[in-house]
Protein backbone atom coordinates (compact mmCIF):
# COMPACT_ATOMS: atom_id res chain seq x y z
CA UNK A 1 0.00 0.00 0.00
CA UNK A 2 1.58 2.97 -1.07
CA UNK A 3 1.45 6.02 1.73
CA UNK A 4 -0.85 8.44 2.62
CA UNK A 5 -0.26 11.73 2.05
CA UNK A 6 -0.03 14.20 5.19
CA UNK A 7 -1.99 16.90 5.70
CA UNK A 8 -1.93 18.39 8.71
CA UNK A 9 -2.92 21.91 7.95
CA UNK A 10 -4.26 24.00 5.69
CA UNK A 11 -0.36 25.52 5.33
CA UNK A 12 0.67 21.90 4.50
CA UNK A 13 -2.07 21.33 2.08
CA UNK A 14 -1.50 23.89 0.30
CA UNK A 15 1.76 22.82 -0.81
CA UNK A 16 0.30 20.37 -3.43
CA UNK A 17 0.56 20.54 -6.83
CA UNK A 18 -2.95 21.00 -8.63
CA UNK A 19 -3.38 18.13 -11.57
CA UNK A 20 -7.08 20.47 -12.58
CA UNK A 21 -6.28 23.74 -14.61
CA UNK A 22 -7.68 27.23 -14.48
CA UNK A 23 -9.97 27.90 -17.93
CA UNK A 24 -12.27 25.23 -17.71
CA UNK A 25 -15.70 26.42 -18.80
CA UNK A 26 -17.40 26.00 -15.18
CA UNK A 27 -19.44 29.25 -13.57
CA UNK A 28 -17.39 31.58 -11.45
CA UNK A 29 -18.43 30.57 -7.72
CA UNK A 30 -19.14 26.45 -8.92
CA UNK A 31 -18.38 24.31 -5.99
CA UNK A 32 -17.86 21.39 -8.64
CA UNK A 33 -14.14 22.87 -9.29
CA UNK A 34 -13.54 23.16 -5.41
CA UNK A 35 -14.58 19.25 -4.50
CA UNK A 36 -12.74 18.21 -7.64
CA UNK A 37 -9.34 20.65 -6.37
CA UNK A 38 -9.77 19.14 -2.76
CA UNK A 39 -10.40 15.04 -3.83
CA UNK A 40 -7.13 15.43 -6.37
CA UNK A 41 -5.09 17.42 -3.91
CA UNK A 42 -5.48 14.57 -1.33
CA UNK A 43 -3.20 12.18 -2.80
CA UNK A 44 -0.01 12.42 -4.45
CA UNK A 45 -1.00 8.84 -6.24
CA UNK A 46 -1.33 8.52 -10.10
CA UNK A 47 -5.05 8.94 -11.07
CA UNK A 48 -7.28 7.30 -13.28
CA UNK A 49 -10.02 9.37 -13.80
CA UNK A 50 -13.71 9.43 -15.86
CA UNK A 51 -16.38 11.62 -15.56
CA UNK A 52 -19.58 10.45 -16.08
CA UNK A 53 -21.52 13.80 -18.42
CA UNK A 54 -22.86 16.98 -16.95
CA UNK A 55 -21.65 20.21 -15.76
CA UNK A 56 -18.25 18.67 -14.76
CA UNK A 57 -17.50 16.58 -18.16
CA UNK A 58 -19.02 18.98 -20.41
CA UNK A 59 -17.27 22.02 -18.57
CA UNK A 60 -13.45 20.70 -18.48
CA UNK A 61 -12.88 19.01 -21.73
CA UNK A 62 -14.09 21.30 -24.06
CA UNK A 63 -12.79 20.21 -27.75
CA UNK A 64 -9.30 21.01 -28.28
CA UNK A 65 -8.77 21.79 -24.44
CA UNK A 66 -8.96 19.50 -21.33
CA UNK A 67 -8.27 20.72 -17.90
CA UNK A 68 -6.96 17.12 -16.26
CA UNK A 69 -3.43 16.43 -15.89
CA UNK A 70 -3.92 12.96 -14.89
CA UNK A 71 -5.70 10.28 -17.23
CA UNK A 72 -9.19 10.62 -17.34
CA UNK A 73 -11.99 9.39 -19.82
CA UNK A 74 -15.86 10.45 -20.92
CA UNK A 75 -17.91 7.86 -22.50
CA UNK A 76 -21.19 8.35 -21.90
CA UNK A 77 -24.04 9.23 -19.45
CA UNK A 78 -24.15 6.28 -17.62
CA UNK A 79 -21.07 4.43 -17.57
CA UNK A 80 -18.45 6.90 -15.51
CA UNK A 81 -18.14 4.18 -13.42
CA UNK A 82 -18.17 1.24 -15.08
CA UNK A 83 -15.67 2.87 -17.33
CA UNK A 84 -12.94 2.99 -14.14
CA UNK A 85 -13.90 -0.03 -13.16
CA UNK A 86 -13.20 -1.63 -16.34
CA UNK A 87 -9.48 0.02 -16.44
CA UNK A 88 -9.13 -1.36 -12.56
CA UNK A 89 -10.26 -4.88 -13.89
CA UNK A 90 -7.09 -4.15 -16.37
CA UNK A 91 -4.67 -3.33 -14.05
CA UNK A 92 -5.59 -6.09 -11.62
CA UNK A 93 -5.06 -8.75 -14.63
CA UNK A 94 -1.80 -7.13 -15.61
CA UNK A 95 -0.84 -7.01 -12.40
CA UNK A 96 -1.28 -10.94 -11.64
CA UNK A 97 0.46 -11.35 -15.14
CA UNK A 98 3.17 -8.74 -14.15
CA UNK A 99 3.16 -6.90 -17.21
CA UNK A 100 2.85 -3.59 -15.56
CA UNK A 101 5.41 -1.27 -16.66
CA UNK A 102 5.41 0.68 -13.70
CA UNK A 103 4.64 -1.96 -11.13
CA UNK A 104 6.10 0.28 -7.84
CA UNK A 105 3.52 2.50 -8.76
CA UNK A 106 0.31 2.22 -7.53
CA UNK A 107 -2.73 4.34 -9.12
CA UNK A 108 -6.46 5.08 -7.67
CA UNK A 109 -9.27 4.71 -9.22
CA UNK A 110 -11.74 7.22 -9.40
CA UNK A 111 -15.03 8.46 -11.04
CA UNK A 112 -17.01 11.69 -10.87
CA UNK A 113 -20.89 11.97 -11.37
CA UNK A 114 -23.55 14.48 -10.99
CA UNK A 115 -26.37 13.34 -9.01
CA UNK A 116 -28.48 12.80 -12.24
CA UNK A 117 -25.87 10.85 -13.65
CA UNK A 118 -25.91 8.73 -10.01
CA UNK A 119 -28.80 8.64 -8.39
CA UNK A 120 -31.05 8.49 -12.50
CA UNK A 121 -29.11 7.68 -15.01
CA UNK A 122 -26.25 5.86 -14.02
CA UNK A 123 -27.87 4.20 -11.22
CA UNK A 124 -27.41 0.47 -12.53
CA UNK A 125 -24.09 0.68 -13.74
CA UNK A 126 -23.06 2.04 -9.99
CA UNK A 127 -24.78 -0.48 -8.38
CA UNK A 128 -23.07 -3.11 -10.23
CA UNK A 129 -19.67 -1.05 -9.25
CA UNK A 130 -20.02 -1.37 -5.74
CA UNK A 131 -21.37 -5.11 -6.03
CA UNK A 132 -18.69 -6.20 -8.14
CA UNK A 133 -16.29 -4.93 -5.15
CA UNK A 134 -14.39 -2.96 -7.86
CA UNK A 135 -10.91 -1.33 -5.90
CA UNK A 136 -12.61 2.34 -6.92
CA UNK A 137 -13.65 5.37 -5.94
CA UNK A 138 -17.14 6.87 -7.21
CA UNK A 139 -17.56 10.78 -6.12
CA UNK A 140 -21.60 12.44 -6.53
CA UNK A 141 -21.47 16.22 -6.96
CA UNK A 142 -24.71 16.46 -5.72
CA UNK A 143 -26.17 19.73 -6.80
CA UNK A 144 -29.76 18.02 -6.73
CA UNK A 145 -30.66 19.06 -9.76
CA UNK A 146 -29.76 18.78 -13.55
CA UNK A 147 -27.98 22.12 -13.98
CA UNK A 148 -26.81 21.22 -17.05
CA UNK A 149 -29.87 21.18 -19.04
CA UNK A 150 -31.98 24.21 -17.35
CA UNK A 151 -32.70 22.75 -13.58
CA UNK A 152 -35.10 20.13 -13.89
CA UNK A 153 -35.84 17.87 -10.70
CA UNK A 154 -33.73 14.74 -10.28
CA UNK A 155 -34.08 12.03 -7.63
CA UNK A 156 -31.99 14.14 -5.67
CA UNK A 157 -34.00 17.26 -5.40
CA UNK A 158 -35.21 17.38 -1.86
CA UNK A 159 -38.75 18.02 -0.68
CA UNK A 160 -40.03 21.45 -1.05
CA UNK A 161 -37.67 22.67 -4.05
CA UNK A 162 -38.09 24.87 -6.81
CA UNK A 163 -36.88 23.31 -10.02
CA UNK A 164 -37.97 23.83 -13.82
CA UNK A 165 -40.36 21.12 -13.92
CA UNK A 166 -41.56 21.03 -10.51
CA UNK A 167 -42.05 25.02 -9.76
CA UNK A 168 -43.55 26.42 -6.87
CA UNK A 169 -46.33 28.89 -7.00
CA UNK A 170 -49.71 28.99 -6.53
CA UNK A 171 -50.39 25.24 -6.95
CA UNK A 172 -47.54 23.89 -5.53
CA UNK A 173 -45.20 24.38 -2.93
CA UNK A 174 -42.40 22.77 -5.38
CA UNK A 175 -41.35 18.95 -5.82
CA UNK A 176 -42.81 16.48 -3.69
CA UNK A 177 -40.92 13.70 -3.01
CA UNK A 178 -38.01 13.13 -0.79
CA UNK A 179 -34.55 13.01 -1.33
CA UNK A 180 -33.64 9.57 -2.61
CA UNK A 181 -31.41 8.22 0.10
CA UNK A 182 -28.80 7.33 -1.86
CA UNK A 183 -25.82 6.26 0.97
CA UNK A 184 -28.23 3.96 2.62
CA UNK A 185 -28.79 2.42 -1.00
CA UNK A 186 -24.95 2.18 -1.68
CA UNK A 187 -24.09 0.90 2.05
CA UNK A 188 -26.92 -1.80 1.61
CA UNK A 189 -23.94 -3.03 -1.19
CA UNK A 190 -22.13 -3.84 1.91
CA UNK A 191 -19.46 -2.16 0.42
CA UNK A 192 -16.36 -0.91 3.15
CA UNK A 193 -17.03 2.53 2.83
CA UNK A 194 -19.61 5.58 2.55
CA UNK A 195 -19.66 8.87 2.85
CA UNK A 196 -21.30 12.21 2.09
CA UNK A 197 -18.67 15.18 2.48
CA UNK A 198 -18.83 18.90 1.34
CA UNK A 199 -16.26 21.21 0.14
CA UNK A 200 -16.39 24.62 2.46
CA UNK A 201 -15.65 21.26 5.85
CA UNK A 202 -11.85 20.78 3.82
CA UNK A 203 -11.00 18.76 6.91
CA UNK A 204 -13.74 16.64 6.91
CA UNK A 205 -13.21 16.07 3.21
CA UNK A 206 -9.80 14.95 2.96
CA UNK A 207 -9.80 12.73 5.67
CA UNK A 208 -12.50 11.15 4.30
CA UNK A 209 -11.38 11.21 0.45
CA UNK A 210 -7.90 9.45 2.33
CA UNK A 211 -9.84 6.81 4.28
CA UNK A 212 -11.93 5.88 0.89
CA UNK A 213 -8.55 6.07 -1.30
CA UNK A 214 -7.13 3.55 1.49
CA UNK A 215 -9.35 0.96 1.84
CA UNK A 216 -9.67 -1.98 -0.77
CA UNK A 217 -13.20 -2.07 -2.01
CA UNK A 218 -15.61 -0.12 -3.62
CA UNK A 219 -16.03 3.22 -2.26
CA UNK A 220 -19.23 5.66 -2.44
CA UNK A 221 -18.95 9.36 -2.04
CA UNK A 222 -21.97 11.96 -1.88
CA UNK A 223 -20.64 15.59 -2.17
CA UNK A 224 -22.60 18.87 -1.59
CA UNK A 225 -22.27 20.96 -4.71
CA UNK A 226 -23.95 24.33 -4.65
CA UNK A 227 -25.05 25.88 -7.65
CA UNK A 228 -25.33 29.34 -8.51
CA UNK A 229 -26.79 29.19 -11.34
CA UNK A 230 -30.02 26.98 -10.51
CA UNK A 231 -29.89 27.80 -6.69
CA UNK A 232 -29.60 30.97 -8.07
CA UNK A 233 -27.43 33.00 -5.55
CA UNK A 234 -24.29 35.26 -6.06
CA UNK A 235 -21.44 33.41 -7.22
CA UNK A 236 -19.73 34.50 -3.81
CA UNK A 237 -21.86 32.83 -1.89
CA UNK A 238 -21.28 29.40 -2.50
CA UNK A 239 -19.09 28.85 0.75
CA UNK A 240 -21.63 30.48 3.25
CA UNK A 241 -24.24 28.59 1.18
CA UNK A 242 -22.61 25.66 1.68
CA UNK A 243 -21.87 26.30 5.57
CA UNK A 244 -25.62 27.11 6.11
CA UNK A 245 -26.75 23.58 4.25
CA UNK A 246 -24.05 21.48 6.46
CA UNK A 247 -24.35 23.53 9.54
CA UNK A 248 -28.03 23.36 9.45
CA UNK A 249 -28.35 19.66 8.83
CA UNK A 250 -30.26 19.85 5.70
CA UNK A 251 -27.33 18.64 3.85
CA UNK A 252 -25.39 15.69 7.13
CA UNK A 253 -22.17 14.89 6.98
CA UNK A 254 -21.78 11.32 8.13
CA UNK A 255 -19.81 8.21 7.05
CA UNK A 256 -20.93 4.53 7.22
CA UNK A 257 -17.57 2.16 7.64
CA UNK A 258 -17.84 -1.61 6.47
CA UNK B 1 -9.06 19.88 -36.65
CA UNK B 2 -10.69 20.59 -40.06
CA UNK B 3 -14.22 21.44 -40.21
CA UNK B 4 -16.50 18.76 -40.45
CA UNK B 5 -19.91 18.44 -42.67
CA UNK B 6 -23.24 18.09 -41.49
CA UNK B 7 -22.91 14.35 -41.84
CA UNK B 8 -19.85 13.71 -40.99
CA UNK B 9 -18.91 12.39 -36.84
CA UNK B 10 -15.85 12.68 -34.89
CA UNK B 11 -15.84 9.37 -33.13
CA UNK B 12 -13.36 9.87 -30.34
CA UNK B 13 -10.86 12.38 -29.46
CA UNK B 14 -7.65 11.97 -27.33
CA UNK B 15 -5.79 14.73 -25.77
CA UNK B 16 -2.39 15.41 -24.61
CA UNK B 17 -1.98 17.75 -21.16
CA UNK B 18 1.45 17.86 -21.45
CA UNK B 19 4.18 17.86 -24.22
CA UNK B 20 6.50 14.53 -23.98
CA UNK B 21 6.30 12.03 -21.13
CA UNK B 22 6.00 13.27 -17.67
CA UNK B 23 6.51 11.60 -14.13
CA UNK B 24 5.17 12.90 -10.83
CA UNK B 25 2.99 15.74 -12.02
CA UNK B 26 1.25 15.60 -8.23
CA UNK B 27 4.95 16.85 -6.87
CA UNK B 28 5.44 19.25 -10.03
CA UNK B 29 4.22 23.03 -9.88
CA UNK B 30 2.32 24.78 -12.92
CA UNK B 31 5.79 26.97 -13.72
CA UNK B 32 7.97 23.95 -13.59
CA UNK B 33 5.22 22.18 -16.14
CA UNK B 34 5.19 21.88 -19.90
CA UNK B 35 2.07 21.86 -21.22
CA UNK B 36 0.67 21.10 -24.28
CA UNK B 37 -1.28 23.50 -26.62
CA UNK B 38 -4.47 21.35 -25.34
CA UNK B 39 -4.28 21.90 -21.72
CA UNK B 40 -6.68 24.36 -20.72
CA UNK B 41 -3.62 26.06 -18.68
CA UNK B 42 -2.73 27.78 -21.88
CA UNK B 43 -6.54 29.11 -22.41
CA UNK B 44 -7.77 32.17 -21.06
CA UNK B 45 -10.95 33.22 -18.99
CA UNK B 46 -9.89 36.44 -17.76
CA UNK B 47 -13.29 38.57 -20.63
CA UNK B 48 -15.28 36.86 -18.06
CA UNK B 49 -14.43 38.74 -15.72
CA UNK B 50 -16.49 42.06 -14.76
CA UNK B 51 -14.53 42.51 -10.94
CA UNK B 52 -11.39 41.48 -10.20
CA UNK B 53 -9.85 40.37 -6.86
CA UNK B 54 -6.66 42.70 -6.04
CA UNK B 55 -4.41 41.57 -3.49
CA UNK B 56 -2.54 43.45 -0.44
CA UNK B 57 -0.09 41.66 0.98
CA UNK B 58 0.29 43.73 3.69
CA UNK B 59 -2.39 42.62 5.52
CA UNK B 60 -2.40 38.96 4.82
CA UNK B 61 -2.00 36.49 6.77
CA UNK B 62 -1.43 33.15 4.75
CA UNK B 63 -3.97 31.34 6.13
CA UNK B 64 -4.66 29.70 2.53
CA UNK B 65 -8.31 29.89 3.15
CA UNK B 66 -8.82 31.65 -0.89
CA UNK B 67 -6.02 29.03 -1.83
CA UNK B 68 -8.52 25.97 -0.64
CA UNK B 69 -12.09 27.56 -1.92
CA UNK B 70 -11.10 28.98 -5.18
CA UNK B 71 -12.58 27.42 -7.61
CA UNK B 72 -10.59 28.16 -10.69
CA UNK B 73 -6.50 27.29 -9.57
CA UNK B 74 -6.21 31.53 -9.82
CA UNK B 75 -4.42 31.74 -6.31
CA UNK B 76 -0.96 31.25 -6.61
CA UNK B 77 0.61 29.59 -3.01
CA UNK B 78 3.96 28.32 -2.65
CA UNK B 79 5.81 27.06 0.12
CA UNK B 80 3.34 28.08 2.40
CA UNK B 81 3.25 31.60 1.27
CA UNK B 82 0.47 33.16 -0.72
CA UNK B 83 2.07 34.91 -4.04
CA UNK B 84 -0.92 36.42 -5.86
CA UNK B 85 -3.38 35.88 -8.35
CA UNK B 86 -3.67 34.58 -11.74
CA UNK B 87 -5.49 36.62 -13.92
CA UNK B 88 -5.41 34.64 -16.82
CA UNK B 89 -7.78 31.91 -15.09
CA UNK B 90 -9.06 34.36 -12.51
CA UNK B 91 -13.48 34.75 -13.43
CA UNK B 92 -13.95 37.06 -10.65
CA UNK B 93 -16.35 34.89 -8.23
CA UNK B 94 -15.78 36.83 -5.36
CA UNK B 95 -15.49 33.77 -3.09
CA UNK B 96 -11.51 34.58 -1.89
CA UNK B 97 -12.78 37.96 -0.84
CA UNK B 98 -15.49 36.81 1.37
CA UNK B 99 -13.79 33.55 2.81
CA UNK B 100 -11.06 36.11 3.72
CA UNK B 101 -10.64 36.72 7.15
CA UNK B 102 -8.05 39.75 7.72
CA UNK B 103 -9.42 43.13 9.03
CA UNK B 104 -9.28 44.58 6.87
CA UNK B 105 -9.49 42.45 4.20
CA UNK B 106 -6.30 41.59 2.28
CA UNK B 107 -8.17 40.87 -1.05
CA UNK B 108 -10.82 43.07 -2.66
CA UNK B 109 -13.00 43.59 -5.40
CA UNK B 110 -12.32 46.14 -7.72
CA UNK B 111 -14.00 46.81 -11.67
CA UNK B 112 -11.56 45.62 -13.86
CA UNK B 113 -10.51 48.59 -14.50
CA UNK B 114 -9.35 50.17 -11.87
CA UNK B 115 -6.04 50.63 -11.39
CA UNK B 116 -3.90 48.16 -9.06
CA UNK B 117 -1.49 50.61 -7.53
CA UNK B 118 -4.32 53.17 -6.87
CA UNK B 119 -6.35 50.22 -5.02
CA UNK B 120 -3.94 49.88 -2.80
CA UNK B 121 -2.93 53.29 -1.78
CA UNK B 122 -6.50 53.54 -1.20
CA UNK B 123 -7.07 50.29 0.86
CA UNK B 124 -9.83 50.78 3.68
CA UNK B 125 -8.99 50.92 7.23
CA UNK B 126 -9.29 48.25 10.10
CA UNK B 127 -13.28 47.97 10.94
CA UNK B 128 -14.00 48.91 14.55
CA UNK B 129 -16.91 47.12 16.36
CA UNK B 130 -18.42 50.78 16.74
CA UNK B 131 -20.72 52.48 15.07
Amino acid sequence: MSEIKKIKNLKEFSTSADRFEGANLLCPGCAHSIIVREVLNATNDDLILSASTGCLEVCTAVYPYTSWDASWIHIGFENGSTAVAGAEAMYKALKTKGRLKQPDREPKFVSFAGDGASYDIGFQWISGCMERGHNMMHIVLDNEVYANTGGQRSSSTPIGSSATTSPAGRISYGEKKNKKDMISIMAAHQIPYAAQVAPNKWKDMVKKIQHGLAVEGPVFINAMSACTTEWKFDPKDTMSISDLATDSLVFPLYEIID
Amino acid sequence: MANKGWDEFEIGAMLRSFNGPVSDVALTHQEDRDYSENNSFTASVADWRIEKPVFNKDYCIDCQFCWIYCPDISIISRDKKMVGVDMDHCKGCGICVEVCPTNPKSLLMYSEQTDEEEALAAWPSKETGEK
